[in-house]
């Protein structure tokens, strides 16, 4: 795939809940494209339907109405089988909350997506060995997660969002539960991603992080209201 | 390749989860524990039971059918049998003499409610028997000390006596038997042979005999109102069928029994206890089964609670998976894994449990009834290969019944709620 093709393409999509009788429209009409190497961040307030969007292009969900296209297949038409193996070799999650596995230590975290992937475990360890090292945490491998300092745990759930080579990381409020310090070491982090190849897209309300984009879409009422170069992209930091 | 690596990962999973909480692990597995633990001590009881069999068998001779005027079946009326005439010497010996198939024809006679005496020790209620000296070579003729007689003190009519195994430890208890004079039926007899034990809990009136040459048997009590008993050795069980075609053809030529008459003597084999065996195992089974399903009912109800439990302590767990890209399929496998490892666990610690129950039992059977010794050899001290490959299975299968609906629940779990529990 080269440098600028299209990964994400959604079209007038729309998502509707039906609470009781009542119809809800967590998205309205929203039509989107996302390049290879972007480095977006998804904006709006809470009830903007930025959580629901990022559901729909992780292929957690699936839109109610309209197209999405993720790199060219269409999402729409797969069964639960083809979104779970979108999911585990195209996106890569890192949460707020981290979502680590607490039973598991930090290479088994990371060695997880291998698992569904089918790898062989000696392969699995290798790889999540390596990608750990590169999130700065080689010498934390066999921590638990109750064990390691909120950074540590995001770094060991961007690793693990990282080690299937993924199409694009999907970060939903990644800095929420850390402090100011290590949260700009986590941006410090994505930065690197990004200026390394990845196609990052940042889900956040918080304008400070959301200017670590290069790209700021903001979201109110189920629909687009901007969707703009960052201007001060670079000034930031 | 994919799914045997997933099941592999998800049995060290729930392997680490399970000694994680051990109680509850226990706890939920107690049901299967007991339904495991009775199968497998049917299963041994029921080893037990046809090793003494066999042994029986062995004891009165697999290989051996008797022409006898009485049926050791009980499925004739008495009344009939009485009536029969008495199978006579020479018929006896002109079976003998035409049979081909046999490897041997013994003829003997039986005289029961005999009391022997030595010195001043008497025992009652064995049985005299008048054999030929190739009684020797059937299983009666096995011995433990001394000699049988021989084919000339046969002829002679000697009083010599080979006597049984429980005549030999009643009456000489210090276990010098040969050379010695008893008394039976006030003759004197001198004992020249001991016969090995034979007997067993259900065998134990054939260590009750004493047996005597045939002709000297004939010299002291006669033929007449006498009915002969005829052992014949086929050599194999598998001739059984051949010798025992030829035995009946041969008996009713030698007793004028007209065609389409029924005859009027009994083949007795030990075939006959096969068939009370099996009545006594289908009892245990019966009653087993049903205790079993029982506590199965019981145990999969268990796991299947701890099992819904688990998925819904674990849903934030399942949404995680998800998004990393668990398959619908990979999360029921996960979950029936757990509950199937958790029935196999249970069947371990049954295996464990049930094999020290029985070495205690056998230990406590033996100090405190040290007379059914031998019948505690017939019960091992081990489960067989068998017995644990299927409680083994049985488990698995229990695991994965009972695993199934909390499994299909966890892995229907929409992905974006799963995540949003706590």
């Amino acid at each position: 795939m080269a440098k600028g093709d299209v990964v994400i393409d959604i079209e007038h999509i729309s998502k509707i809940y039906e609470m009781g009788t009542q119809k809800v429209f967590a998205l309205k009409d929203v039509s989107l494209k996302i390049h290879e190497n972007e480095y977006v961040a998804l904006m709006g307030p809470s009830g903007s339907g930025k959580s629901t969007l990022m559901n729909i292009l992780g292929c957690l969900d699936t839109p109610t109405d309209g197209k999405y296209f993720f790199k060219e297949d269409n999402v729409k038409e797969m069964t639960d089988n083809d979104l779970a193996e979108i999911r585990n070799r195209e996106i890569g999650f890192v949460f707020q909350t981290f979502n680590l596995l607490p039973r598991a230590n930090a290479l088994k975290n990371v060695e997880l997506p291998l698992v569904y992937a089918g790898m062989s475990p000696s392969k699995r360890e290798e790889l999540a060995e390596e990608t750990l090292k590169n999130v700065g945490l080689s010498d934390r491998m066999d921590h638990k997660p109750n064990e390691l300092s909120g950074g540590q745990r995001q770094r060991v759930a961007i690793a693990r969002a990282l080690v299937t080579n993924p199409a694009i990381i999907l970060a939903d409020e990644p800095t929420g539960n850390l402090d100011t310090k290590t949260g700009d070491e986590i941006m410090d982090l994505f930065n690197n991603l990004w200026q390394s190849g990845n196609t990052i897209i940042l889900v956040t309300h918080e304008e400070d992080i959301a200017q670590n984009a290069k790209r700021i879409i903001r979201m109110r009422d189920g629909l687009i209201e901007s969707d703009e170069e960052n201007k001060n992209f670079g000034k930031h930091s | 390749m994919k799914l045997i690596l997933e099941i592999f990962e998800n049995f060290k999973m729930s392997f680490e989860a399970m000694i994680s909480s051990p109680l509850r692990s226990f706890l939920a597995s107690l049901g299967v524990m007991v339904g495991i633990s009775i199968v497998i001590l049917m299963g041994w009881l029921l080893d037990g039971l046809d090793n003494s069999f066999q042994k029986t068998f062995e004891i009165i001779g697999a290989d051996m059918i008797y022409v006898d005027k009485w049926d050791w079946t009980g499925g004739k009326s008495w009344k009939l049998l009485r009536n029969r005439k008495n199978l006579t010497l020479e018929q006896a010996l002109k079976l003998k003499e035409m049979h081909s198939s046999a490897e041997l024809v013994i003829p003997n006679f039986n005289q029961w409610g005999m009391s022997i005496k030595y010195e001043d020790e008497t025992i009652e209620g064995m049985s005299l028997v008048g054999a030929p000296s190739e009684n020797q070579f059937t299983p009666a003729g096995e011995l433990i000390d001394g000699r049988y007689y021989t084919e000339f003190e046969d002829n002679q009519g000697d009083y010599v006596s080979v006597i049984g195994y429980n005549v030999y430890k009643t009456l000489f208890p210090d276990g010098n038997a040969i050379g010695k004079i008893i008394k039976m039926g006030g003759r004197k007899y001198e004992v020249i042979g001991v016969v090995k034990k034979r007997g067993t809990f259900i065998f134990d009136f054939i260590d009750n005999q004493v047996f005597v040459p045939l002709n000297n048997f004939i010299k002291v009590y006669g033929t007449k109102v006498r009915s002969v008993n005829i052992g014949i050795k086929a050599g194999s069980k598998d001739k059984l069928d051949e010798v025992r075609t030829e035995t009946i053809g041969l008996m009713r030529i030698i007793r004028n029994v007209k065609p389409g008459e029924e005859n009027n003597f009994s083949i007795n084999e030990t075939k006959v206890f096969e068939d009370s065996i099996a009545t006594i195992r289908n009892y245990i089974w019966v009653v087993g089964i049903l205790l079993t399903m029982l506590s199965f009912i019981v145990g999969i109800i268990g796991i299947m609670n701890i099992m819904f439990v688990s998925v819904s302590e674990r849903t934030k767990e399942i949404g995680i998976r998800k998004s990393m890209g668990a398959k619908k399929r990979s999360i029921w496998t996960q979950f029936l894994v757990e509950s199937s490892s958790l029935t196999l666990f249970g069947a371990f610690a049954s295996i464990i449990i049930c094999t020290g129950l029985i070495n205690l039992a056998r230990v406590f059977i033996k100090s405190i009834y040290p007379e059914y010794s031998d019948v505690v050899e017939f019960f091992p001290p081990y489960l067989s290969l068998d017995l644990i490959l299927i409680a083994s299975m049985v488990s698995v299968v229990l695991g994965i019944f009972a695993g199934l609906i909390p499994a299909v629940r966890a892995s229907n779990l929409d992905p974006v709620m799963a995540l949003r529990s706590d």
